[in-house]
């Protein structure tokens, strides 16, 4: 820790809350842009036929609202997510992991909140120097309060 | 994929998921950057992806992790639901690459009425170098 700027630190723990509705079409684009063909994501008839008895969207949906849609003026040149602009002395964003829990099913209708918060900001020595780790937790809920899913995700910047 | 009846029992450790190929495009890139509103240049901008160091833009960390779960999904069918997905990004892939997702299971396990199958999964290039290893868990209907 005593590697991280105190700006940086200061960014920890501070949260961030956004509400979206999920319509059809943000499932629809949701599962064009990833290649998933299957029905029941985008066929009402075909869902009506299944356990859920309507539309669902793919189980990592909640990706579509894991970055925030500030205007782009807010954001840095490069266009980097504000949620990982954070002051380090480091330029780059190199690969990162992600754990997924998938909750309970999403449909078109449903209100979504996303709470986010920076849990950490750690530092490890790389080959090519000193690399930057920045862990975000971010918890989905819908409007009847259920989880409907739960990220950790760890970007890493050198 | 219509598995559902006696999918957990007919399932062993160390069975293979059925592998799931998939071949990211400038297009698909530049599809899922708008579809998660991920404005980051270097995956639809190839001047500046290559000014940071990158072969050209970069498949994301989260569109990685979809692949992976759809390989899961559409191995459980109607049978379950995935219920988690973990995976982190050791190397990276660009247009042109051929991608294939798989997965092996690890554990199977059944915890009053709720079972769940938990798989070792990776995404591995042409040359078998693995770029994202991980793991997920389906959790089966009961």
């Amino acid at each position: 820790m005593e590697d991280i700027p105190d700006e940086a630190k200061a960014m920890i723990g501070g949260e961030r809350v956004n509400v979206y509705e999920i319509t059809k079409k943000d499932i629809r684009r949701f599962a064009q842009a990833t290649g998933d063909k299957n029905p029941l994501y985008v066929d009402e008839e075909f869902a009506k036929k299944t356990r859920y008895g309507r539309i669902i969207a793919p189980p990592l949906f909640c990706h579509a609202f894991a970055f925030e849609d500030v205007p782009a003026e807010d954001l840095r040149e490069d266009g980097l997510p504000v949620e990982i602009d954070v002051p380090l002395p480091v330029k780059r964003a190199i690969g990162g992991a992600s754990s997924f829990e998938v909750g309970e099913p999403i449909s078109p209708g449903d209100s979504i909140t996303v709470t986010k918060k920076i849990i950490d900001i750690y530092t490890k020595k790389g080959k090519t120097g000193k690399l930057y780790f920045i862990v975000i937790d971010t918890v989905y809920r819908n409007q009847k309060g259920d989880m409907v899913a739960r990220e950790k995700a760890t970007y890493i910047q050198r | 994929m219509r598995r559902d009846e006696g999918f957990f029992e007919s399932i062993q450790v160390g069975d293979e998921v059925p592998a799931l190929t998939k071949k990211p495009t400038y297009m698909q890139l530049f599809m899922f950057s708008a579809a998660t509103w991920n404005r980051h240049l270097i995956h639809y901008n190839t001047e500046f992806a290559r000014h940071d160091g990158l072969k050209d833009v970069a498949t994301h960390r989260a569109l990685m992790g979809n692949f992976l779960a759809q390989m899961l999904s559409e191995w459980a069918g109607e049978a379950g639901r995935v219920s988690k997905v973990e995976w982190s990004v050791r190397g990276g892939a660009f247009p042109g690459d051929v991608l294939t997702c798989r997965g092996k299971v690890v554990q199977k396990s059944v915890e009053g009425k709720q079972k769940k199958v938990v798989c070792e999964i990776w995404v591995e290039k042409e040359d078998g170098n693995i770029i994202a290893p991980g793991k997920g868990e389906v959790t089966l209907f009961s």
